[in-house]
């Protein structure tokens, strides 16, 4: 074999990011003929965050890099657009956005902000959408947020949105925040189904979880741009097309593993809600100091929510058409 | 060796006075460091409240603990080794090993050093920090969000100072090989560490 | 290729060089013959990330705690109580040494902060009432290495974090086993004892005055309860509840006992400043270290040239328990932890041995070698503070050196000695 695609995820093997990396390595090290090979290191052997990661994709000592939004904020801000809330509608108008022209906007933003060094490649999902759950109450509307402690990640977008809608935001690191449910540090958190069963949460009071969809999961699939560009075409074009085959993979994954998860937390007495259209509706308006404060605040900010929503729109369009077709 | 005791001595001066200074910051951050911890769990667990920057601005000041003292341990013979053959050795062959040994050390931290600065001052540097700001002016309106280099420049940092104490303790050796050890001021020694 | 920078790690251990370079050299210098230049930038980078960590933020905070406590005249009254519990036994101050161990390993994690702390007060103290200075060390020595058996621990910090394990559950793990370290010493003194006829220390205490002992024991004694009670309450994780203990300490020196005054205090943090700054950096280079275990797949090697000798996990913990005796007796037990963890620790929980099991395998044994000769670190300790030789420290101290390892072997065997309070309290599975 002529090259070695060092990949690494920081999450563990129950995680779509490495159903995603397993079709990846199948398809490129099949599709090359053996020319490229692609080694796996998952967890935090080669590092253990979004900007130690992205670092060693700068420099080459890591060749690929899933990161969330978040893990990528601290150098390319405008990614968090993908966690601002009620944007797209569902996972088929998700799925049309990050398979088009706003993925390749994002990529020539983030090549510009690192010198050429850092490829976004494509965007995937990692957990669904991220939902409002709580150990005190159904949330049916904005106002059932009032007040309500909800668990954070450090940054500003997702404080901003709990803030927008009534509720304050407390930062707890991941690994504490199952005692923190039952100390009651924190009433609530947003989180996809897999991530609350997979920790166990509604053993902590976890009870309440309102299916408003406010955030889609993306997972960032970040590459060194020389090692990229340094291989013949057709060889790139049998990566691209690997990251392709790893996009579908990581969108087909997570809504067959959430069954389970829904079906686990509602046998556990979980209250699953499901907002109506215009309870959805009001949460959006609820949110909309948001969109204004992301514009402002963050850099490139209204660069790549102009190119969300004309994605959206273009999306909504086409999909629309296409249902249409399909229904007679 | 007069030559050498003469550019030991200045550098003795500078590695004592760059050290003390160390230490001095160091104690300051330990304390700072379990200042951001209690208020921490003041505001989480009294007042309901958590606050976002004690985790990450403990940890800024831990790195630097860190990066400042750890040059002090390695002066007086603090840092953990197996002496058992230089001690074993003849007295000669000892002092040719324990000689050797600080090269190697000399050359694992001009190595990093170079890594180091290339870190700092490279694309990884560029990243923020996620909760630590200071204010740009004295009216508070305006903040500045911290780089993360200001925190990975307490290796670096440390390592120059390593560097320092290293070419120091180098020279030494050299004039006990040459038989001057009388001739050489005693570097305090520091009971035994470890977490042990 | 790559994998024969384990055995150039292990020369240059050897000859002498301190461990943060060797951690880093023997690596370093294989990737770069190896060509993988640009790998030498993930080494220096996790030697940075390695420290930059809030778990292990607990080891300068437990490190200040402990040394607060010292300065506070807190030992003092732990073995006033031990006295006034045990000091009317056969043997009665050695009882008490013992106690008194288990009680400082509740405040402190580190076997030398209980050798200097207690050794002080003891040894002369048993010299006094007709024991031979030597047993006096040696039971000193012994005892001492509960210390960061019982929780809070230095050792299990660091394995905590290398591993990425869970300091409570470490913690909590720690628990039973450092208890019958003590238990075993105890029992091994008591033969001892009638023996060769050592003598009691006190006239048998009335409650009354066992009662008066507690009281002024009663605020140091409450520490493992706070740092304990609070993680497992879920109040605060082990980083914070380390934070409060220095909190906590400094409260009680300064104002319930007033033995502490402000002006020692920078004298204080320094030194914890300094030592802890040591263990870190060494921390930091065994994560580096472990990044190129992983990038040389030696555990999968390793893994599979073990299991060709036998798969059997029972012999194979065994021989572990020999090779960790053997490494104990030449290296401190950070060190080696940090050394060995990521390459022993995968193949046995390959083979269905609990991680937090495994994690209190290594840390005894490791712990127990620092009182055995001839490099223990706790046995050079006991001599500077006794004036005894290590050489005859080392003879005495045998008989207890038995007992520990019979505890070892029943904690290597008996999952459940430390595994059953982590389940209890659902911090392990
Ligand atoms: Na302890
Ligand atoms: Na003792």
């Amino acid at each position: 074999q002529e090259y070695t695609i060092r990949a690494t995820a920081n999450s563990n093997e129950n995680d779509e990011d490495y159903d995603g990396l397993v079709v990846f390595k199948n398809y490129v090290e099949s599709a090359s003929n053996g020319t490229i090979a692609v080694e796996l290191f998952i967890g935090t052997q080669l590092c253990s965050n979004g900007a130690e990661c992205l670092q060693g994709v700068a420099d080459g000592t890591i060749d690929v890099y899933v990161s969330t939004s978040g893990g990528a904020s601290g150098i390319f801000p405008y990614v968090q657009v993908l966690d601002l809330p009620y944007l797209m509608a569902d996972d088929r108008i998700a799925e049309h956005v990050l398979s088009g022209d706003f993925t390749r906007k994002m990529r020539a933003m983030a090549l510009e902000d690192s010198g050429d060094m850092i490829r976004l490649m494509t965007i995937g999902n990692t957990g669904g959408w991220r939902n409002f759950a709580n150990t005190k109450r159904r949330i049916a509307e904005p106002s059932d947020m009032e007040g309500l402690k909800i668990r954070t990640v450090v940054a500003d977008l997702p404080q901003e949105l709990v803030r927008a809608l009534g509720a304050s935001p407390t930062p707890i690191p991941w690994p504490e925040l199952f005692t923190s449910f039952q100390t009651g540090v924190v009433e609530g958190s947003k989180n996809g189904i897999t991530d609350i069963m997979g920790m166990k949460f509604p053993d902590a009071g976890l009870k309440y979880v309102t299916l408003d969809g406010h955030a889609y999961m993306g997972a960032l699939w970040w590459m060194n741009n020389a090692k990229f560009t340094g291989m013949p075409e057709d060889m790139r074009r049998v990566v691209v097309d690997g990251f392709y085959a790893l996009q579908q993979a990581t969108f087909a994954s997570p809504k067959r593993k959430s069954i389970a998860a829904y079906e686990e937390f509602v046998a556990d007495g979980g209250d699953l809600y499901v907002p109506t259209p215009e309870q959805k509706a009001a949460f959006k308006e609820g949110a909309a100091p948001v969109f204004d404060w992301f514009k402002a605040n963050v850099g490139r900010g209204d660069e790549i929510f102009d190119a969300l929503t004309e994605a959206v729109a273009q999306a909504e369009a086409e999909v629309g058409a296409a249902r249409a077709a399909d229904l007679n | 060796m007069g030559a050498l005791l003469l550019v030991l001595a200045p550098l003795r001066v500078i590695n004592e006075s760059a050290l003390a200074i160390g230490r001095a910051i160091g104690i300051v951050a330990v304390a700072a460091m379990v200042i951001a911890i209690l208020v921490q769990v003041f505001f989480r667990y009294v007042l309901n409240n958590a606050l976002p920057w004690p985790d990450e601005a403990a940890r800024f000041c831990m790195l630097w603990m860190t990066g400042l003292m750890a040059p002090t341990a390695f002066r007086r013979g603090g840092f953990v080794a197996i002496d058992t053959l230089v001690i074993l050795l003849p007295k000669l062959l000892g002092s040719l090993l324990a000689l050797f040994l600080l090269f190697v050390s000399l050359a694992v931290l001009v190595v990093a050093v170079q890594i180091g600065w290339s870190e700092v001052t490279g694309f990884a540097g560029r990243f923020a920090t996620a909760s630590l700001y200071l204010p740009t002016d004295m009216s508070f309106e305006s903040w500045f969000r911290v780089p993360r280099s200001w925190m990975m420049a307490s290796l670096v940092v440390g390592l120059i100072m390593l560097i320092s104490v290293n070419v120091e303790l180098i020279l030494r050796a050299i004039v006990k090989l040459l038989g001057g050890a009388d001739r050489l001021p005693v570097i305090p020694h520091d009971e035994k560490v470890g977490a042990e | 290729m790559l994998v024969w920078f384990l055995p150039l790690f292990l020369l240059f251990l050897l000859i002498g060089l301190p461990v943060f370079f060797g951690l880093l050299a023997a690596p370093g210098l294989l990737l770069w013959l190896n060509g993988q230049e640009k790998d030498i930038t993930l080494l220096y980078r996790n030697v940075y990330n390695g420290i930059d960590s809030f778990p292990l933020m607990a080891i300068p905070f437990f490190m200040l705690a402990g040394e607060l406590m010292n300065r506070g005249g807190i030992t003092m009254r732990l073995v006033e109580f031990s006295q006034a519990m045990m000091g009317h036994f056969r043997g009665g101050l050695a009882h008490v040494n013992i106690l008194s161990s288990m009680l400082f390993a509740g405040l402190s994690g580190s076997a030398v902060a209980d050798i200097s702390a207690l050794g002080s007060m003891l040894i002369p103290a048993m010299e006094k009432q007709g024991y031979s200075r030597k047993f006096a060390a040696a039971i000193t020595a012994a005892s001492s290495v509960i210390g960061p058996i019982i929780p809070p621990s230095g050792i299990m910090i660091i394995y905590a974090y290398v591993m990425g394990e869970s300091v409570a559950a470490l913690f909590l793990a720690g628990i039973v086993p450092g208890v019958m370290v003590g238990l075993g010493l105890m029992f091994m003194v008591k033969i001892m004892a009638d023996k060769y006829d050592f003598p009691v220390a006190t006239k048998k205490h009335t409650w009354g005055e066992r009662g008066q002992a507690s009281l002024k024991a009663f605020f140091p004694l409450m520490t493992p309860v706070i740092i304990l009670g609070g993680i497992l309450a879920g109040v605060f994780t082990p980083t914070e509840a380390a934070a409060v203990a220095v909190a906590y300490a400094l409260f009680i020196g300064l104002f319930v006992m007033r033995s502490l005054k402000l002006s020692e205090l920078p004298d204080v943090l320094g030194r914890a400043g300094l030592t802890s700054a040591v263990v870190l950096l060494l921390v930091g280079a065994a994560m580096a270290f472990k990044t190129v275990v992983s990038l040389s797949h030696a555990p999968e090697a390793m893994a599979e040239f073990v299991l060709a000798l036998t798969s059997n996990p029972l012999i194979l913990l065994f021989l572990i328990n020999l090779l960790l005796f053997a490494v104990g007796m030449f290296l401190d037990a950070g060190p080696a932890i940090i050394i060995l963890g990521p390459i022993l620790g995968p193949i046995f929980v390959s083979l269905g041995v609990d991680p937090i099991h495994f994690a209190i395998i290594m840390s005894v044994n490791l712990t127990v070698g620092l009182a055995t000769p001839p490099m223990g670190l706790v046995l050079f300790v006991a001599s500077s503070v006794s004036g005894e030789r290590v050489e005859a420290i080392s003879k005495a101290i045998l008989p207890f050196l038995a007992v520990e390892i019979v505890v070892i072997f029943l904690i290597t065997y008996i999952p459940a000695i430390s595994m059953t309070i982590p389940r209890l309290t659902g911090f392990a599975n």
